[in-house]
């Protein structure tokens, strides 16, 4: 897709992101609406599902899964009544990642920390069998509290896994606190350049020329792993939810979802 | 007597040579959980991850769902305890990885509690789509390597470190899920996990010797659980023995506790193992006698039942 595309394609993502939220009555709009526009170029510009082996995207952060949803829709894995049975009863759209009811999700995620090293795993695999495609890993920055996302940091650049692609959503939020007062993570990119990763910072994550730039950019790095580290807004697109740590995970009441609905028009 | 963990890296080299293709993930424990054998062979195969257990768990379930078999070998406190999260995740998940865990029980005797892993059976056996394998002596590691390289999901095997006898499967055949490996009657039923191998079948020949015909029983797949299997095998025995390297909560002796009231088999249960303790620093062989998981205790504790 070229940009203009993407832009259109994100916004109806954002769009279905807070429908699905509104009208099963539980998810994560915030960390969802922040991570849309990388997630839209990765899902149409990276990652082909119709080819194998493919390259391969792990959503660390997956309470996000929402977002997930709205692009596999788009491209034709979801259909429109499922989403609406998002994290309901006999639902294929769990509240977190699941590959056995979803294929395309890549991994089971959720429980935090866990998906860079999944990725990781991925792409020694991908290394041993000749398979030249990357491995995206998508981390939320409270996620960077956990131990074993350290522990990840250490072994991939250790291993030199330049087919490895980490991106931060640096959307500076908790569930409800600013990430960096409940636990310094500053200076966070000075720290995974030590730790042994390329690093390309993008401004504005929510931006899709520099979103697109940057992953162009990725592609030229070798020997070493690489970290997007992606400033971002919490419940990017929609005025009440951006910056407010309220709406990690919340339910938008019939006047907010219009309003909602109005912002992302 | 032989080691069932010295087995390992022959088991590892011989599943590669055989084209099952597998890698084996490992956290600074080669040497002592003998996959090193496997890294001089397979070098590209063999992926050193440092002491980073929880990661390299996650790593091993990437490189599964890129069609390879990855076996992650560690002592059983870490591969099951230390990355217990990680474990249900690729289990919820369907993960083929295979986990072994060396030094069950009381086998990392010096290391001391720390290092006792009396709880691994009770964290896995608890976890869906996990199958769990038990093997009772060197001979038979290969034998669960296979097994578990041939089931597409997750895998649990549980390796003694300590020097066992070698059972001779010309008489009985390996035992794939539950069976008697001696059967000579219905006084009662030893049913054992293949790290308390050695006890059991000491406890089985001190009780013949006193004139009681009795069935030893080895329950090599603790999960699925042959539920059948073992009702055609116990209902008929007067008196159960469960013997495990392992606490007796949640273990072996948990699960047959509660098969047996399930399937009616209201008969007294015996249950060696360790009794809801720490344990401590010492060899491992004078911790099973101290922490009674020995021939005598089992001796002792039916004599106790029958009069």
């Amino acid at each position: 897709m070229n940009i203009e595309q993407l832009k259109i394609s994100a916004k109806q993502a954002r769009r279905d992101i807070v429908t699905m939220i509104y009208r099963s009555g539980a998810g994560h709009p915030g960390g969802a609406l922040s991570i849309t526009d990388i997630m839209t170029y990765l899902y149409h510009n990276e990652i082909n599902f119709n080819q194998s082996p493919r390259a391969r995207l792990v959503m660390s952060k997956g309470h996000a899964v929402a977002i997930q949803y709205a692009l596999l829709k788009q491209l034709g894995f979801i259909k429109d009544e499922e989403m609406s049975t998002f994290r309901n009863l006999n639902s294929r759209l769990q509240g977190h990642p699941n590959i056995k009811t979803v294929p395309q999700l890549d991994a089971n995620t959720g429980l935090l920390g866990q998906g860079l090293s999944i990725a990781l795993g991925m792409a020694a695999a991908k290394k041993l069998n000749n398979d030249p495609n990357k491995v995206y890993a998508i981390i939320g920055d409270g996620e960077m509290h956990e131990g074993q996302i350290w522990e990840a940091l250490q072994q991939a650049a250790h291993m030199q896994m330049d087919n490895l692609v980490a991106v931060i959503d640096y959307n500076k939020l908790s569930s409800h606190d600013e990430v960096n007062s409940v636990c310094r993570l500053e200076p966070l990119a000075d720290k995974l350049r030590v730790f042994g990763w390329h690093v390309i910072e993008l401004t504005d994550g929510n931006d899709m020329q520099q979103v697109v730039d940057g992953f162009a950019l990725a592609r030229h790095y070798k020997g070493k792993p690489i970290a997007i580290l992606a400033h971002t807004i919490k419940g990017k697109g929609v005025s009440f939810m951006e910056n407010n740590g309220d709406w990690h995970s919340k339910t938008p009441t019939d006047v907010e979802y219009k309003q909602a609905m109005e912002d992302l028009q | 007597m032989k080691a069932p963990r010295d087995a390992i890296g022959k088991a590892l080299i011989q599943l590669a040579e055989n084209n099952f293709p597998i890698t084996v993930i490992d956290c600074d424990l080669a040497s002592s959980t003998r996959a090193d054998q496997f890294a001089k062979n397979y070098p590209e195969r063999f992926f050193e991850m440092g002491i980073a257990e929880a990661s390299s768990l996650s790593f091993a379930a990437g490189q599964s769902f890129e069609g390879l078999i990855p076996f992650f070998i560690d002592f059983a406190i870490f591969a099951t305890g230390t990355v217990w999260t990680q474990l249900r995740q690729s289990c919820y998940a369907n993960a083929n990885i295979k986990i072994v865990g060396t030094h069950p029980g009381v086998d990392g005797g010096f290391d001391g509690a720390s290092h006792h892993a009396l709880e691994d059976i009770a964290l896995t056996r608890v976890l869906p789509n996990l199958t769990v394998l038990s093997p009772a002596d060197a001979d038979e590691v290969y034998q669960a390597f296979e097994q578990a390289a041939k089931i597409n999901g997750p895998v649990y095997i549980r390796v003694a470190r300590e020097p066992m006898p070698v059972r001779d499967k010309t008489i009985v055949p390996r035992v794939n899920d539950i069976d008697a490996v001696i059967d000579e009657g219905n006084d009662f039923a030893i049913i054992f996990e293949g790290a308390s191998y050695e006890q059991a079948n000491d406890g089985y020949q001190k009780l013949s010797a006193l004139g009681h015909k009795g069935k030893l029983i080895h329950l090599a797949c603790i999960k699925p659980f042959n539920q059948e299997k073992f009702k055609s095998l116990c209902q008929q025995v007067n008196v159960i023995i469960t013997v495990e390297n392992h606490s007796i909560n949640g273990g072996v002796g948990g699960l047959i506790a509660e098969q047996s009231m399930q399937n009616g088999i209201l008969k007294p249960l015996i249950r060696i193992g360790v009794c809801d303790t720490f344990t401590e620093s010492g060899k491992s062989s004078q911790l099973k006698d101290k922490y009674g998981i020995s021939g005598q205790n089992i001796c002792d504790q039916f004599l106790q039942v029958l009069f």
